[in-house]
């Protein structure tokens, strides 16, 4: 974060995973997941990777998979209450690093990408493109300022239902501060248009583990109420609730099919963007293996 | 250790102060911004916590703070015996100088100055070196350096406070001025030249307003002497004067003779309202005394008063001339503090007395001849009473009347013995007017002049001649400079006597006639002149003594024979009375106190004019009165502000003034105030105590930071 231009971070985490990825054993994910198989007879001859056949003497083609016109829509949260943060950045700034870095690293792989920030309703909305110059838009679109005053996950995501179509990928960015009841329906017509989505939780660390020491009057960023809080006594039933609240929001995720990624705002992103890409792998494997 | 003001001490219960912040600061307000309430309930802080003191380092920082501000205020020291040498520090070199001006006699204080002077010879160290100067418009030098250093150190006190035993404050100005001048040389002229030898000046005064600075503007203030102002202070403030102002200029119209005197009230008075009246004196032969004049004058303002003369009834008096016969009075000002200039001495100016003497056959009724036009063309005024008698040439005026005469008009021809008179007056210093009728006056003229053979011719010009060039610059002319008056073309002249010979080559030609003849000749002969006019003013030779010119002409005459009348003499205490010249007899002097004084011929001034009052010169009812009154400036007694000496240069030491000089306390044991000066033990406590809130600022912050990160989440 020590960064300030939110592209050139996003740069530095794709690249930085790039490099990274050479002494990764998971050599060879992707969003467009290739495979090799076993040359069999009907098969495109096109197909043959003819150095491996060099090498080893096999016929093997190289199958793509799933490989044209990915969809991808970022939705990003812009609420008040991303605006908080214990560490040098706060959880806006983290998010909006993610989804650029998300956009970045589509976008060099030739995916087209949209845009939707939101609070309480719907900000701003690009739709998905791949495009030279349509980057730098998304980005701009990240970096303006957050307006909105609360979070009402359930009416943007009604609403990405209404404008979404087409099927693609859905990345939806927020700290889902909100109640899960509210979120289900919405992620289901999401869902049943035929979208794959992938939620991110951002977290700062304190809203993880409410590390506060001292006492004294906290204050909701959002509504702006005031509350006399004593840390050591308050702790124990603020970690019981969040983790409630977690463990109904992960129930929802896995009910309804999204895949859930809570994500604390002091993990590195380049970690997040692995972890994100690992569990495609897997749910790709998934996939494959019930096809 | 001792304290000079232990009531601080108390200060130090501010202590408590800190204690309950710091227990208070549990309750704290600090807001926390959280993203979102809605997993949190109310947990207020638990009650059990409040007694607890945390940061017991700033606690303690804090209140020793405190405690030092305390301990300082309370100015502590260490009480200690200390010898009586050290504690007078290196050797000094001191002159007293002490105001004895008249402004000193104002109640209590000259006894307070002589009290400050006492305590501060006996201030003064074995070691030390003291000399006593005393001033008013005069410097004085009471005690040198040399009549210290002579007498025995145990005697040192005794010969100084002696030297003070017969001192009184005079009636003179302050001319402080040319004393800080006088005590500076002195301190300077030092044979010692020792280092570190303190070099000061004691100025026990009253510094008032009047004093006198001038020398001060153009002297370099020499360098390491400084001068320690011990102001007395009077009891009452505010302080009104009366002075004589010189006589206006239109002082001799009207009939009633009258006084301006001026009242002046100080800045700094609280009385507005004076009342003027004459003294006792001012009125002889039971008349009435005349009421007061009573006057207004706000404070820091003058009024000018205008006040009648009293005159005795003209029955007393004699006669009915309108000049006063008052010879001296006083006027006293009432409704002030300070009485000490509140008296005036005046003597409103006696008429002078001109004799001219006119030699001539003509009768003062003829109107046509000059003697009727001298006559009436000076009359008596309240400056001077011209008095022409007339004689006839023939007659032989007496000695007397001669040497009285101011100015002798002769309009005829004289007998050779009167012609030889004349001529021995002028040459004395007298002054004579010819103005002959006719050419027959030729020999007179000759005797006069002491040219034989001078003769004169009868001219008559056709018509008439006019005064065709005139010289101003000469005094007869001078007063008709002025374009205004300068036209004398309408005086016509129908006859006039010309030189047939030639001039004397000292004869200075005032004016000649537009035919070129000298008409008004200037012979200065010995001491005095003879004015020759080649045509009078007898209607028959012109029109002279008809035209305007013809009266300021004769008062220019008066004056060209030294007649002006010289204005009221006023001096102030300590000014010079100029004594009557050609005395042939010691001239008795008598002071206002009675006292009399007789002043050898060769005397030509006084100078010892040391009280204001009535000086007499002479004895007997032709005695001279010289009302002599106190300088206006000293009665200006607003105090002076050291600051303007310091713009003048002098070198102030302010530490020292009488406010902060110690009082005597027993030997041994150094008094408390003069003990905690010299150790300023408050000064190193102040430092502690900045220096132990330094280090608390600096605590504060590091625990402030710390705490911020403690409420950081971990």
């Amino acid at each position: 974060m020590s960064i300030r231009s939110l592209e050139l971070r996003a740069r530095a985490v794709v690249e930085g995973f790039w490099n990274g990825l050479h002494r990764s054993p998971y050599h060879g994910f992707s969003v467009e997941f290739t495979e090799y198989r076993q040359y069999t007879p009907g098969d495109d001859p096109r197909h043959v990777d003819w150095r491996v056949y060099a090498r080893s003497d096999r016929h093997y083609i190289k199958k793509f998979e799933d490989e044209t016109n990915l969809r991808c829509h970022l939705l990003l949260d812009r609420s008040r209450s991303m605006e908080f943060g214990t560490l040098s950045h706060t959880k806006a700034q983290y998010a909006a690093t993610l989804a650029a870095t998300f956009a970045h690293f589509l976008h060099q792989q030739g995916d087209a990408i949209g845009l939707m920030t939101f609070d309480e309703q719907v900000r701003e909305l690009l739709p998905a493109r791949h495009r030279p110059g349509h980057l730098r838009h998304v980005y701009h679109a990240i970096e303006s300022p957050a307006a909105g005053t609360s979070t009402q996950l359930g009416t943007p995501i009604e609403r990405a239902a209404d404008l979404l179509h087409k099927r693609g990928m859905v990345i939806l960015i927020s700290d889902f501060l909100a109640d899960p009841a509210e979120l289900e329906k919405p992620l289901l017509r999401l869902a049943a248009i035929g979208h794959e989505i992938c939620a991110f939780q951002i977290l700062d660390p304190a809203e993880r583990d409410f590390s506060f020491k001292e006492s004294s009057l906290f204050e909701d960023a959002e509504s702006g109420n005031t509350l006399q809080i004593d840390p050591a006594a308050a702790r124990d039933g603020y970690l019981e609730r969040f983790n409630a609240h977690q463990q109904s929001l992960a129930a929802l995720c896995a009910r309804v099919g999204v895949s859930w990624h809570p994500i604390a705002t002091d993990r590195p992103l380049g970690l997040a963007l692995f972890d994100f890409l690992q569990d495609r792998a897997r749910r790709g494997r998934i996939i494959r293996r019930a096809s | 250790m001792s304290f000079l003001a232990p009531l601080f001490l108390l200060g130090a219960a501010a202590i408590a102060g800190p204690i309950l912040f710091h227990l208070i600061a549990r309750t704290t307000r600090d807001r926390t911004l959280f993203s979102s309430l809605r997993f949190l309930r109310p947990s207020p802080p638990r009650l059990t916590r409040k007694s607890r003191i945390e940061h017991w380092l700033l606690l303690a920082l804090r209140c020793l703070a405190l405690a030092l501000l305390a301990l300082a205020f309370a100015r502590p020291f260490l009480r200690q015996p200390t010898p009586p040498n050290a504690a007078q520090g290196p050797a000094r070199r001191t002159v007293l100088l002490l105001d004895t001006s008249a402004s000193m006699r104002r109640p209590d204080l000259w006894k307070d100055a002589r009290a400050r002077a006492e305590r501060h010879i006996r201030e003064a160290s074995p070691s030390d070196q003291f000399a006593i100067l005393t001033f008013d418009r005069t410097t004085a030098l009471r005690l040198s350096f040399q009549q210290w250093e002579a007498a025995s150190p145990a005697d040192r006190t005794a010969v100084a406070i002696a030297a003070l035993d017969t001192l009184q404050p005079s009636w003179f100005a302050t001319h402080l001025g040319p004393a800080l001048v006088r005590a500076a040389e002195e301190l300077s002229d030092t044979d010692v030249s020792q280092e570190g030898v303190r070099r000061r000046v004691i100025l026990v005064s009253d510094l008032q307003e009047g004093a006198r600075l001038d020398p001060l503007q153009s002297y370099e203030w020499p360098k390491g002497i400084e001068v320690v102002p011990d102001p007395v202070k009077p009891a009452t403030i505010g302080n009104a004067s009366i002075q004589l102002l010189a006589d206006s200029p239109d002082a001799d119209r009207g009939n009633d003779p009258v006084l301006r005197v001026r009242i002046a009230n100080s800045a700094d008075a609280k009385q507005e309202q004076f009342r003027v009246t004459w003294g006792a004196n001012a009125t002889a032969n039971g008349a009435p005394t005349p009421p007061p004049t009573e006057v207004y004058v706000p404070p820091g303002q003058a009024r000018i008063l205008p006040l009648a003369v009293p005159t005795n009834a003209p029955s007393l008096s004699g006669t009915a001339s309108n000049t006063a016969s008052l010879r001296v009075a006083s006027i006293a000002l009432s409704g002030d503090n300070e009485p000490f200039d509140n008296t005036l001495f005046v003597h409103p100016p006696q008429p002078a007395q001109l004799n001219v003497l006119y030699l001539g056959n003509d009768p003062v009724t003829e109107a046509r001849q000059p003697l009727f036009f001298l006559a009436r063309a000076l009359p008596e005024t309240r400056r001077q009473t011209v008095r022409i008698s007339a004689s006839r040439p023939t007659a032989s005026p007496s000695t007397e009347s001669l040497d009285n005469a101011r100015l002798i008009v002769a309009t005829d021809s004289l007998p050779d013995t009167l012609a030889d008179a004349l001529r021995s007056r002028i040459e004395a210093g007298q002054t004579v007017v010819f103005a002959p009728a006719s050419a027959a006056a030729s020999p007179t003229l000759a005797r006069l002049l002491g040219v034989p053979g001078t003769s004169l011719v009868d001219e008559k010009p056709t018509r008439y001649a006019m005064l065709g060039e005139l010289d101003f610059r000469h005094p007869l002319l001078a007063p008709f400079a002025d374009p205004r008056f300068s036209d004398f073309t309408r005086i016509h002249y129908w006859r006039y006597r010309r030189f047939a010979t030639p001039l004397p080559t000292n004869a200075t030609v005032i004016t000649r006639f537009d035919t070129g003849t000298p008409a008004w000749i200037d012979f200065p002969i010995g001491r005095g002149r003879l004015l020759f006019l080649a045509s009078g003013w007898s209607t028959a030779d012109s029109q002279f003594a008809l035209s305007s010119k013809f009266v300021p002409w004769l008062y220019s005459l008066l004056d060209l024979a030294g007649a002006s009348t010289t204005p009221a003499l006023h001096p102030n205490v300590g000014d010079p009375i100029p004594l009557p010249t050609g005395r042939t007899e010691p001239l008795t002097l008598r002071r206002p106190d009675g006292s009399t004084t007789n002043l050898p011929v060769s005397l030509d001034r006084f100078t010892e004019t040391d009280q204001p009052g009535t000086w007499w010169l002479g004895e007997g009812p032709t005695a001279i009165p010289v009302a002599v009154n106190l300088d206006p400036s000293e009665s200006r007694t607003a105090p002076l502000s050291v600051e303007q000496l310091e713009k003048l240069g002098v070198q102030l030491d302010a530490s020292l003034s009488s406010a902060a000089a110690p009082t005597p306390k027993p030997a041994g044991i150094p008094p408390a105030l003069e003990a905690e000066s010299r150790q300023k033990l408050w000064r190193w406590i102040i430092i502690g105590a900045l220096a132990v809130l330094i280090i608390e600022s600096l605590v504060a912050g590091i625990t402030a930071r710390r705490v911020s990160t403690a409420a950081q989440p971990a």
